[in-house]
């Protein structure tokens, strides 16, 4: 019961976190008090990460806390798992296939698939906001977005 | 005299057209972002970092700025008309703001809101102009001890002042501190936690960081559960309060207006709080309590004035000493830095006309944001109509640009969907962003001033207890860690609303 205790491993992941803060900060140099190196901050705050994760972990121990399926109770995880797999996706393909058709295809799926609207509505949506977002940016404060396929065509 | 001099210098810098354009733009905007819900000041802000580069440095502040107090006027209109708060510091106004929309009361629910906002926004940049130079011509004889100590009880009274565990709080704030660090170091010019990576040498930006989470997180905590919104149908007219009206809600906005200058100066403290601590003053004070929940007009008054003097409250520490006392003024601070800007004691002597200016746009903006919210509301309304599943890829789109125009670099995008994931996780398993960005604007500094103190006193740690200012603030902080083991206080802190 206690291993499904979402605050035991939340205090876990970040007693791991700042055991590898004191690492890097002791591998980077203390220096001494009078001139303190590079990884003093870093070896001193990561030494405070791990005090306070374990106060975290022990008021778990204590004190108990949901588990790490109840979090996810009732929720609709999946959409929020296929919007960040869709960023990701987006991500990868923003500068070689560019902006006006990642961002077409992003609003469309968004719309069609994740959370559905009205095709007509999501088709209008997603392309008046990509180009006009595309023009106000490029055109109005000249700040450049990746052209990718359409880079002749939009020269 | 110095000051009259300073305003009508300041009115000389923001009556210049572009300048109120961007003032236009900003609270604008920051109504926009106040009246929708799953967006607030600190995403908009962030996305519309990368747009001040494109003109002078007191265009982009003056807009900053404008966001930040438009969208405290905003976020009024959601909670009383639909009953979700557009952002956290109007949570409050949803009790009895809704409560008079469903009574048929919607008009002066909102009209209070407006005029009340306009009334603490005034006085609190009246009390910014008199406070702001006092506190900078001692802010000059503060050195890296004092900083130091400062920004330790910035972070500390923040964590104390979020909501859920301190422990969890503080290692957010630690978590920030080292993301702070992250790139070359500014003494050894050694590169720190870069992993091998070119983008990281600069260390990793303000804007992605923000963005995911506050931006992308939001919207993935949206996402799964249903948002069901209803607008009140019934025709908001009559927009003007009664007499009646007044004569309950004059005391209320007095004295939230006091409350939320005082407690927007707090560093830690801010518009959210100030909000909340006005509504259960009003609660107390009144000879009627019973009427509280259920369409009482204080409880519209004395929050709504409370956060927006907060909000103008929140820009004395900036100004005077540099230091943000919030994520909203930590993104501030951001837009001056990105100008080349270092805002404190000497901003006001070497760039006059930028503090003055920005102090008088606010004026201008105040009167603005009245012609907006008046008139406008109808308007804000149709926004309001808008479905959440339509708003949500929007929200994302923005978001993204935003990002990269902030960096031109895929790189940021991805940043900004790792912290949208942790962002969104972190919520999920109790854990508050805002001392992990404002521990990030303050890292670097918080690190430099501890190392120069370090090398000034030869390796003593007696210079942050010998130094009065630096002892007191230590001292504070020390009292705000501890202070969640005394029962009676720890049950106080439990119930304290979220600052973002």
């Amino acid at each position: 019961m206690m291993l499904r205790n979402s605050e035991l491993w939340g205090g876990l992941f970040w007693l791991l976190i700042g055991g590898f803060v004191v690492w890097v900060g002791h591998d980077m140099g203390l220096g001494r008090l009078h001139e303190p190196g590079p990884g003093f901050a870093f070896y001193w705050i990561g030494i405070l990460m791990c005090a306070l994760s374990l106060a975290v972990i022990g008021q778990a121990l204590v004190g108990g806390g949901p588990s790490l399926a109840a979090l996810w109770a009732g929720t609709r995880w999946l959409k929020v798992l296929s919007v960040v797999v869709l960023l990701l996706v987006y991500g990868v393909g923003f500068e070689a296939i560019g902006f006006i058709p990642c961002t077409l295809a992003l609003l469309l799926v968004l719309m069609w698939f994740v959370d559905p609207v009205d095709w007509r509505v999501a088709l209008l949506v997603a392309v008046v906001a990509t180009v006009g977002v595309w023009a106000a940016m490029t055109k109005w404060l000249k700040i450049q977005l990746p052209a990718g396929v359409l880079e002749g065509w939009l020269r | 005299m110095d000051i009259l001099a300073g305003l009508s210098q300041g009115f000389a810098v923001a009556l210049q057209p572009i300048n109120l354009l961007y003032c236009f733009i900003g609270v604008f905007i920051g109504t926009l972002v106040g009246v929708l819900p799953g967006i607030g000041p600190v995403s908009a802000m962030s996305l519309l970092l990368p747009v001040t580069l494109s003109g002078t440095p007191e265009s982009g502040i003056i807009m900053m700025a404008g966001i930040y107090y438009g969208s405290m006027y905003g976020g009024s209109t959601t909670s009383i008309l639909v009953n979700i708060p557009g952002e956290a510091a109007s949570v409050v106004t949803c009790i009895d703001g809704h409560a008079m929309a469903k009574q048929g009361r919607a008009g002066p629910a909102l009209g209070i809101a407006a005029l009340g906002s306009f009334a603490a926004g005034t006085f609190a940049l009246i009390a910014l102009m008199l406070v702001a130079p006092a506190l900078a011509r001692v802010a000059i004889a503060f050195g890296p001890p004092e900083y130091f100590s400062l920004m330790v009880l910035g972070l500390t009274v923040l964590s104390f002042l979020s909501q859920g565990a301190m422990a969890k709080s503080l290692l957010m704030a630690a978590v920030g501190i080292i993301l702070g660090l992250i790139g070359i170091d500014q003494i050894t010019a050694q590169p720190r936690l870069t992993f091998g990576r070119l983008e990281l040498l600069d260390g990793i930006g303000l804007v992605p960081i923000v963005m995911g989470l506050f931006g992308v997180a939001e919207i993935l905590s949206n996402l799964e559960q249903e948002l069901k919104r209803e607008v009140i149908k019934a025709r908001i007219g009559g927009l003007w309060p009664s007499l009646q009206d007044w004569s309950a809600s004059k005391w209320a906005i007095v004295r939230g207006t006091l409350l939320g200058f005082f407690l927007g100066i707090l560093p830690g403290g801010g518009a959210v709080i100030a909000s909340f601590a006005s509504y259960a003053i009003e609660k107390k004070v009144s000879k009627t309590p019973e009427r509280f929940g259920h369409g009482a007009i204080e409880g519209v008054a004395g929050p709504e004035a409370a956060n927006n003097a907060a909000a103008g409250g929140a820009f004395i520490p900036l100004m005077t000493l540099g230091i943000p006392p919030n994520v909203v003024m930590a993104l501030l601070l951001g837009a001056f830095i990105i100008h080349g800007l270092q805002p404190g004691p000497l901003l006001m002597t070497q760039r006059p006309d930028l503090f003055w200016g920005i102090v008088a746009s606010m004026y201008i903006g105040n009167a603005m944001l009245l012609v907006l919210n008046m008139p406008l509301i109808g308007i804000w309304v149709q926004v309001l109509k808008l479905p959440y599943r339509i708003l949500f890829p929007l929200i994302l789109m923005f978001c993204i640009v935003g990002v990269f125009a902030s960096g031109n670099a895929v790189f940021d995008v991805f940043v900004m969907v790792v912290f949208g994931v942790l962002g969104y996780l972190m919520r999920k398993f109790g854990y508050e962003p805002a001392p992990l960005v404002l521990a990030f604007v303050l890292g670097p500094m918080l690190e430099n001033n501890l190392r120069k103190s370090l090398i000034l006193s030869h390796g003593d740690f007696q210079i942050f207890f010998v130094r009065p200012i630096s002892a007191a603030c230590l001292l504070l902080a020390v009292a705000a860690l501890i202070a969640p083991l005394l029962p009676a206080l720890a049950r106080r802190r439990a119930a304290l609303p979220v600052e973002p």
